[in-house]
């Protein structure tokens, strides 16, 4: 398989056996006031190849401010963001990036979208190549008979897909999905998990995948581990929750298991303080 | 409706100036005489109207490519660089508002020729609306679409045809629009001072051989070749927008 060659190509793991490594980061941008205004401090992650990692916390808790570090987007104030063992100098095509609002271009059709990402990246690819590669990506999102449509006549669900395939199409060892299933209504979005694992399962499960989300069930149900945010500003990092249910997970069954109650409980009262009005010091009458 | 208004406003007018501005009637007439014959051409000083319009046509368009050429490069160049911007745009305020019977001397001694100097005062005229919005456009274009080619590696040349110039189309189009119009608007009086042949060159025989009712059936063709102009550029605009939604 074509796939797979390109894949062993790209592949390089640092001598750690991490792929990104974030070291003492802090973020600061300057503030309107003329203050400086830091996002997040004394981030410290290290994130190993194959892992699926979910960023969560609150809104302006700096989750995307550390993703954005990572595909290079933003500059850290301090320490070190190191992917596959070089410092990030900017956004690179070893980093496949899904954006919170799909970020499609308007005037382009969803193959060409995905077309002219494969025909950057890709140019050693002869034509019918990045032809087929384009198709094939496109095939695994279930996109093939939609591929001339414009991004305006898609519903969300297909932006977002349209988003993963572009993203997947540059063949990233690391994928960066910036609340990709945010704006999403619940049924599409369990479909779309589950469209998501199994890529990543076709891809042999080599990619690396950081995730944001504000969503607690979708982090369970698609990470190894979850990194739970401080409120910002100054956001640090609260606590590295492990979820250890076994992979393939089946989303019926994990829901019932004790393993996932005790993990949707322990996020849940990271996260939320006032779990009743009677905890926020109302009395219920 | 617009058209009948404009004929009673024309007939009044013509009626209190007692028949010194001819009325629609007198003015057919003339117009009528002149479309028989629009391309018959007697020497220098005796053409066709259609000869006439013909040529001005040519040099509005050479003009107002000529023009285009430049305005469009620098009109980018100001919207992606707040340097650029920063030094072009005094520049371009100082020069915009000059007339453009101030330039006709310059053409004249660059070119040694009337012909070359009105293709350069169309020119120098017409192109600020088109870089004004060019530039507008490209410094309007959202950071997610620029993300987009930075995050997919997107070369320079990629990144100007792939997603710079499809986003600013629709602003560039507007800026051609009004710069044809005014480009049309300056032929006119290029023409009177260059003499020749031309509708400006025209409208100041009809004047010279006191011919009002030939004025102004070139006043309504000037007129309506404008809105013909307009409405190509004006058809290209919507064949060009997308949905802006994503």
């Amino acid at each position: 398989m074509e796939t797979l060659e390109i894949l062993e190509k790209k592949e390089k793991i640092s001598s750690t056996g991490n792929c990104i490594e974030i070291k003492d980061l802090r973020i600061s941008f300057p503030a309107k006031s003329g203050k400086i205004f830091t996002a997040v401090k004394d981030i410290n992650l290290n994130i190993k190849s194959g892992e699926i990692v979910s960023i969560i916390g609150h809104s302006g808790c700096g989750k995307s401010t550390i993703m954005n570090s990572i595909s290079g987007l933003v500059k850290p104030s301090e320490g070190t963001v190191i992917v596959n063992g070089k410092p990030v100098k900017g956004p690179g095509p070893d980093r496949g990036i899904v954006f919170q609002n799909y970020s499609l271009l308007p005037w382009f059709s969803v193959y060409r979208n995905v077309y002219e990402a494969v025909d950057s990246v890709h140019q050693e690819y002869t034509k019918a190549e990045k032809h087929e590669w384009v198709e094939k990506n496109l095939e695994m999102v279930n996109l093939l008979q939609h591929k001339d449509k414009l991004p305006s006549q898609l519903s969300g669900g297909m932006k977002q897909r349209t988003a993963i395939a572009r993203a997947f199409a540059i063949n990233p060892s690391v994928l960066l999905l910036d609340e990709p299933f945010g704006a999403l209504d619940a049924l599409t979005k369990s479909a779309l998990h589950v469209e998501l694992l199994k890529i990543w399962n076709l891809n042999h499960r080599k990619q690396t995948i950081v995730m944001v989300t504000h969503d607690i069930e979708e982090a369970i149900f698609l990470s190894d581990r979850v990194v739970v945010m401080n409120d910002g500003p100054e956001a640090t990092i609260r606590e590295i929750v492990h979820i250890p249910i076994e992979r393939p997970r089946n989303k019926k069954e994990i829901v019932h298991t004790k393993t996932y109650m005790d993990v949707h409980d322990k996020l849940l009262s990271l996260l939320v303080k006032n779990l009743s009005i009677e905890d926020a010091g109302v009395a219920y009458e | 409706m617009s058209m009948i208004i404009l004929l009673i406003i024309w007939s009044l007018v013509s009626y209190i100036t007692k028949n010194e501005i001819p009325g629609p009637k007198a003015t057919w007439l003339v117009f009528k005489e002149m479309m028989a014959d629009p391309f018959y051409d007697y020497g220098p000083n005796d053409k066709g109207i259609g000869v006439q319009l013909f040529s001005s046509i040519k040099r509005v368009l050479m003009g107002f490519l000529l023009g285009s050429i430049f305005a469009i490069p620098i009109g980018i160049l100001m919207g992606s660089s707040k340097i650029a911007m920063k030094i072009i745009n005094p520049i371009v305020q100082v020069l915009r508002p000059v007339s453009p019977l101030a330039w006709f001397p310059l053409g004249l001694l660059a070119f040694k020729a009337a012909d070359g100097a009105t293709v350069f005062i169309i020119a120098i005229t017409s192109l600020w609306p088109t870089l004004i919005n060019t530039a507008f456009g490209v410094s309007n274009i959202p950071n997610d679409h620029k993300n987009v080619g930075k995050a997919f590696g997107f070369s320079k040349w990629r990144y100007i045809s792939r997603i710079l110039i499809p986003f600013s189309l629709p602003h560039i189009i507007t800026g051609l629009r009004l710069s044809i119009g005014i480009a049309w608007m300056v032929i006119v009086a290029g023409e009177m001072l260059s003499g020749g042949v031309g509708i400006g060159f025209f409208v100041w025989d009809s004047w010279n051989g006191l011919s009002l009712e030939k004025i102004l059936s070139a006043i309504l063709i000037i007129g309506f070749v404008g809105l013909i102009l307009d409405k190509i550029f004006s058809g290209v605009h919507t064949f060009f927008e997308y949905e802006a939604k994503s």
